[in-house]
Formats: C-alpha cells, sequence, structure tokens
C-alpha cells in the first residue's frame, strides 16, 4: 500500500453553486522513498493541493477525494486531534519564503526546540542537544551558537535551511516542499536541492517537490505530476516525461524552456494565458490554446486515464513523431 | 519591417569607463560610517542592436550598476557615455536630456506600474515629460507602442490590476520604448512570470530589438535565459566584474571558478547537459566586510595563499576578460 494515495482530490472556494474549482482531479500514490515532483504555472493548484491534503484549508475551502489516505489514515474522516498530532511529525511542509514562514520574535533555537516539545515530548537539555543536531545535518556553522539568532539574522538560504531542520526535526515519513528554492540564489539554490536530496536519502522520506522551475525537477524527481488550471494533465516517470511527453500542454511547456531553442532566435510559445475563474472553457481546458485540439476537445472535457507508464488526460496525445 | 539603424553597427551607444559606486552605510548612533564598495571598476562598451548581460547572484552589484546606466544616481568614480556624449556629473540639464535614450523594465510588473493610473496614461508620460507633441499625437504614439507590444487599443483605457503577469511586463516594456531609447536595461525581467510567459516575452524584447535597433543591458540570474538572449555576458561578484566576453566564448568554456560554479548549478532539463556539480561552500560574503584578496577566495575551490592576500586583476585570456590568479 502505498504512504500516500490520492484519488480525485477536487477543492473548492466560495459558496455551493458558484463555487471555484481551484483542484479538479489529482491523482498522486507515493511511496516511501519516493521523490515525486509537481510542476505547472502560477494558478494551477499545485500549492492549494498540497495545502489540502495538509489539512492547511480548514474553513477556507471545501475538500473532498474519492480517496486520500496517508500511512494507513483516511485523512478525510479523521478528527483534528488525530491531524495535529500527524502535522509536523509524519508529514511535514516547508514553504517558498522561510523569511515568513519562520516567526520574527522567537529565536530559532525556540522555535525547533518547540516542534520536538509538542511531538516528541523532549525538554531542556534534551530538546537542545537535538536542536543542535538538526542544525548540524542542515549545515549551518556554528550551530550551538545560532540557535540563540533571530530569523532576521539569517540569510535567505541560511533560514531555509532553518525551515527544514524544523521539517524533519521528528523523522517525518513524507516532505512536501512547496517551491524551496525560488526565492533564492542559483548556487545556494543548488546547495539546498542537495541537501533535500541528501536528507530525504538519509532518512527514506517520501518527498514532494512543489515547483515551476522544469529543470530543478528534471534533476532530483523520479515522478513527476503536471497540472493545468487545477487539472491533473499528466503523469509519469522523470525519464520519459521529459524526452517524450504525452500531453500537448507538456509539450508546449518543454519547448518554451530556452535550452530547447539553443541557436533559434526565437523561442517556442504556448498562445495565450491560463484560463481564470470565469472564463473556463467547456471542454478540455487547454483547447483555446492547444495546436491539436478538435471539435471534439472544445465540447468535452477528458479524463485522466492510465497511459503506458502514468497518466494522461487527453483525445489527441502526442504522437511518437512529435517528441521534443 | 526592416528598419535601418540610426547608428553604424560598431559605433558604441553607451560606454562605461572604470564605474564605481560606494555607498557611506551607518552602522548606529556615534560609530563611524562604513563604506560599501557596491560596485568597482566597471567597464564595458554596448554597440546600437547588441545585448549585454550582466550575471551574478544577489548582492554582486548588478542593481547598483543598472543604477547608474539610467543615471537614477551618479556614480562616485568613473565616467559614463550615453550616445555620443560622456556625462558630466552634476549637470542637471545633460541627465533629463540623456534619461530618455536610457530606458529601464523592472523584474516586478506588478509593483512598477501604478494602480490608479490607465495604463495609456502610464505609457504615454514619458512623451508628456520629454516631448512637446500635442495629446492627440501622444495618443496615436501610445496606441502604436501598444500594438507593437502584442496588445491591442482598448487596452488603453484599463488598469493595471486588469491585465496578467505577462501582459504587465508588455506594458512596462511598451512605457519603456514610447520614446524609442537607443538602451534599454531590464532587471530581471522575466524572473517573476511563468516559463511559458517568459518565453513571450523574451520573444517580445528579441523582436523589438530587430526592427528598432535598441541596445539592451539585460540583468538576470538565469543563465538559460542569458544565453539565449545575450551577445557579450559580464559576471559580477560583490562588485567586480570577475568574468567577461562573448556569449558563446564564456558558455563554451568558462574560465573564472565563479563563472563555472554558476553554469554546473544551473540545473538543466536534458541529462545530456548536466555536468557533475561543482560544489561551493558557503554564501556570498557581506560587502561591509568583504575579504581580503580575491573576494571569492573563501568560497574557490582553487584558492590558495595568494588568492587571500591578492587582489587578481581583469585581464585578457583566450577572447575574454577574467580575474583570477589560477588560469
Amino acid at each position: 500500500m502505498s504512504l500516500l494515495d490520492i484519488q480525485n482530490l477536487r477543492v473548492e472556494f466560495g459558496a455551493k453553486g458558484r463555487a471555484f474549482r481551484a483542484v479538479d482531479g489529482l491523482d498522486l500514490q507515493l511511496d516511501q522513498g519516493q521523490v515525486l515532483g509537481i510542476v505547472g504555472e502560477s494558478g494551477s493548484g499545485k500549492s492549494v493541493a498540497m495545502m489540502a491534503v495538509m489539512g492547511l484549508l480548514a474553513g477556507q475551502g471545501q475538500v473532498s477525494a474519492d480517496r486520500l489516505r496517508f500511512d494507513g489514515k483516511d485523512l478525510q474522516t479523521i478528527s483534528d486531534r488525530q491531524r495535529r498530532k500527524l502535522l509536523g511529525k509524519d508529514m511535514a511542509m516547508i514553504f517558498q519564503d522561510p523569511m515568513t514562514s519562520l516567526n520574527p520574535s522567537f529565536t530559532v533555537g525556540f522555535q525547533i526546540e518547540e516542534v520536538l516539545r509538542e511531538h516528541m515530548g523532549l525538554r531542556g537539555a534534551a530538546a537542545r542537544a537535538r536542536a543542535i543536531e538538526l542544525l548540524q545535518m542542515v549545515e549551518i556553522p556554528g550551530a550551538a551558537h545560532r540557535l540563540e539568532s533571530y530569523p532576521h539574522q539569517f540569510s535567505g538560504g541560511m533560514a531555509q535551511r532553518v525551515m527544514i531542520a524544523m521539517a524533519i526535526a521528528c523523522n517525518p515519513k513524507l516532505l512536501i516542499a512547496d517551491e524551496p528554492t525560488t526565492a533564492l540564489d542559483v548556487t545556494i539554490q543548488a546547495q539546498i536541492m542537495e541537501l533535500l536530496v541528501q536528507l530525504q536519502r538519509a532518512h527514506n522520506m517520501a518527498l514532494i517537490l512543489i515547483t515551476h522551475d522544469l529543470a530543478v525537477v528534471a534533476e532530483v524527481a523520479q515522478r513527476v505530476a503536471v497540472m493545468y488550471a487545477g487539472q491533473e494533465v499528466e503523469q509519469g516517470a522523470v525519464e520519459r516525461l521529459f524526452t517524450a511527453p504525452a500531453h500537448p500542454y507538456t509539450h508546449a511547456l518543454l519547448s518554451s524552456v530556452p535550452e530547447h531553442s539553443r541557436g533559434a532566435r526565437r523561442l517556442h510559445t504556448l498562445p495565450g494565458i491560463v484560463p481564470g475563474q470565469f472564463d473556463r472553457p467547456t471542454g478540455c481546458l487547454l483547447s483555446p490554446r492547444c495546436p491539436k485540439a478538435q471539435d471534439r476537445c472544445h465540447i468535452e472535457r477528458p479524463e485522466l486515464l492510465e497511459q503506458g507508464d502514468g497518466l494522461v488526460r487527453c483525445f489527441f496525445p502526442m504522437t511518437a513523431q512529435e517528441t521534443l | 519591417m526592416t528598419a535601418t539603424p540610426m547608428t553604424a553597427p560598431t559605433a558604441p551607444v553607451m560606454q562605461a569607463e572604470s564605474l564605481t559606486r560606494h555607498y557611506g552605510v551607518s552602522q548606529g548612533f556615534m560609530k563611524p560610517k562604513v563604506t560599501v564598495k557596491a560596485l568597482v571598476d566597471v567597464s564595458f562598451t554596448l554597440t546600437a542592436g547588441q545585448t549585454l548581460a550582466v550575471v551574478g547572484e544577489s548582492g554582486c552589484g548588478k542593481s547598483t550598476l543598472a543604477r547608474q546606466l539610467t543615471l537614477i544616481e551618479p556614480p562616485t568614480g568613473g565616467r559614463l557615455q550615453v550616445g555620443d556624449e560622456w556625462v558630466t556629473p552634476g549637470d542637471r540639464a545633460q541627465y533629463k536630456r540623456l534619461r530618455s535614450q536610457v530606458q529601464m523594465v523592472f523584474q516586478n510588473p506588478y509593483a512598477s506600474l501604478n494602480p490608479r493610473q490607465k495604463i495609456g496614461h502610464q505609457i504615454g508620460e514619458p512623451l508628456l515629460l520629454n516631448t512637446t507633441l500635442s495629446a492627440a499625437e501622444r495618443k496615436d504614439k501610445v496606441l502604436a507602442s501598444l500594438k507593437r507590444v502584442g496588445l491591442r487599443p482598448e487596452h488603453y483605457d484599463r488598469y493595471a490590476h486588469m491585465f496578467s503577469g505577462g501582459q504587465r511586463q508588455r506594458i512596462a516594456i511598451a512605457r519603456a520604448m514610447v520614446l524609442q531609447p537607443k538602451i534599454l536595461v531590464a532587471d530581471e525581467p522575466t524572473s517573476a512570470l511563468d516559463v511559458s510567459i517568459q518565453a513571450q516575452v523574451l520573444n517580445l524584447f528579441m523582436d523589438l530589438q530587430e526592427q528598432l535597433q535598441t541596445a539592451y543591458v539585460f540583468v538576470s540570474h538565469n543563465l538559460a535565459v542569458v544565453e539565449h538572449i545575450a551577445n557579450d555576458v559580464m559576471v559580477m561578484y560583490l562588485g567586480r566584474v570577475v568574468e567577461a566576453g562573448p556569449k558563446a566564448t564564456i558558455f563554451a568554456n568558462a574560465l573564472h571558478p565563479y563563472t563555472q560554479a554558476l553554469l554546473s548549478a544551473t540545473p538543466s532539463i536534458d541529462p545530456a547537459q548536466r555536468q557533475k556539480k561543482i560544489k561551493i561552500h558557503g554564501e556570498l560574503p557581506s560587502p561591509l566586510n568583504p575579504p581580503t584578496g580575491c573576494a571569492f577566495h573563501k568560497r574557490c575551490p582553487k584558492a590558495d595563499a595568494r588568492c587571500e592576500s591578492e587582489l587578481p586583476l581583469l585581464r585578457p585570456l583566450e577572447g575574454r576578460q577574467v580575474a583570477c590568479h589560477h588560469v
């Protein structure tokens, strides 16, 4: 059985009847020790979907799914009390901007020890010793004395290391990283990604990496899910998906990366923009922008179906002749 | 559309000689001020229709350089030529005249547009300030400028919040281009955009350059974008140029350890392009307290005793300029 098993996840915001569906059909299975990337442009629902899995949308959005299980527990029916025991312990999350995720009023030592106190019952010297060990694990120099520092005394990269230390404090089974390196410089990004992967291997964690940077996913993940306007449009193994994408959107996204147009003066583009709340087409959500769209695509919405090693949501997937 | 270049392709439209900018930073009450050398001895030549990419991480002086080039603030040393005029420090009339030739596009189009003004008005404002055109003539120019960046005439009366990020960046470009400047300084113009929108905006930059022969100074940390758009590349570290030269030369064979590290740190979607990562430790040192000798020596895999004490100077080598003792 998979560690995380999601079937047809949906998230809606707003009143019934005129609700906006931010996530509309996400299937994921993830085992211990696997790395999965979720890619998509802003507004594609990748962050909201993972917030829903974490249960962080309470009171704001309606989450429903055919199946939403983590480590044998049904996340749709567990009590708040049980959920609080799970979050930060077996399931942890790190966010894009470390500076707004850390509390500016407390030392980082206090914030790390808080996690250890809540979930592991560690107090005093034991908590302190573990906090120092954690900061050493994320390679912060002078760990013991850095515990007394406040978040503003850290650089962006160092603050993100502190976030990672907090997230892995209780050896979680699943770590969700939402754009963990977007706010960082490229050499620091490389350091943080290497650290994440190294920790993931050492603890045999499952890692979900949410990002809009295709190259980061290509280097780190084993599987990728591609989202467009709230829907999962394709999922598959990294090597296959990056060389022979099946969905026209994945194809377009990959060809718009400058690396694919070496030597050419113009980049490949997908005309138009992601449809918003009020201008979603009746048929396939990509149909107004899709170069392969036929009459059927403008009327009917395709289902997410199994194909080869993964899933594809398209009536007319790319053929072998149309590789990148 | 074929446009004839305004100047001969070899004549520089902008030239910087040892451009330097220091800032005095207060350390607190009664404490002496410290000097931050944000920009030290930067020189380059830019010709019409060419793109110079300035590459580096935060704190390397890219944005300080952009502020000097756009005449937002005067340099503390060195000199700058815009068009065929050398900039005289403090000559306000000259500043005003030259500024219309150097325009700027900022990183975040959500912040660089005024939310309370119609975008037609914002695009027309440079014309109002710098030309004597009548209202009707200005409107014509604004509409032409909108069309050039791929927007429609009905967008004239709309407000910034009604546009997507990519469209807002197009508006910012339209505003920068409405005076037909010789030089456009773009500070990370696509880093706030999604990859498919980034491709559209980069294509727009390329098309405009072809039509108008504008020279670009393109500040970016994204080497994949730089490789696509630039003719020349200038890599900066802590306020100094560490390597500069033609794009092809630098991307084919980077000599400075920092350039090599940057290139290897950039993730690639193509497994064949993927190289073994050069590990560089630590972070950019504080400009308040820069290391002695070569600024990069604390993170450099090749550093030795000489790098700690002696500052390497830029010297020509294999078709580019490089500042390193070990090449």
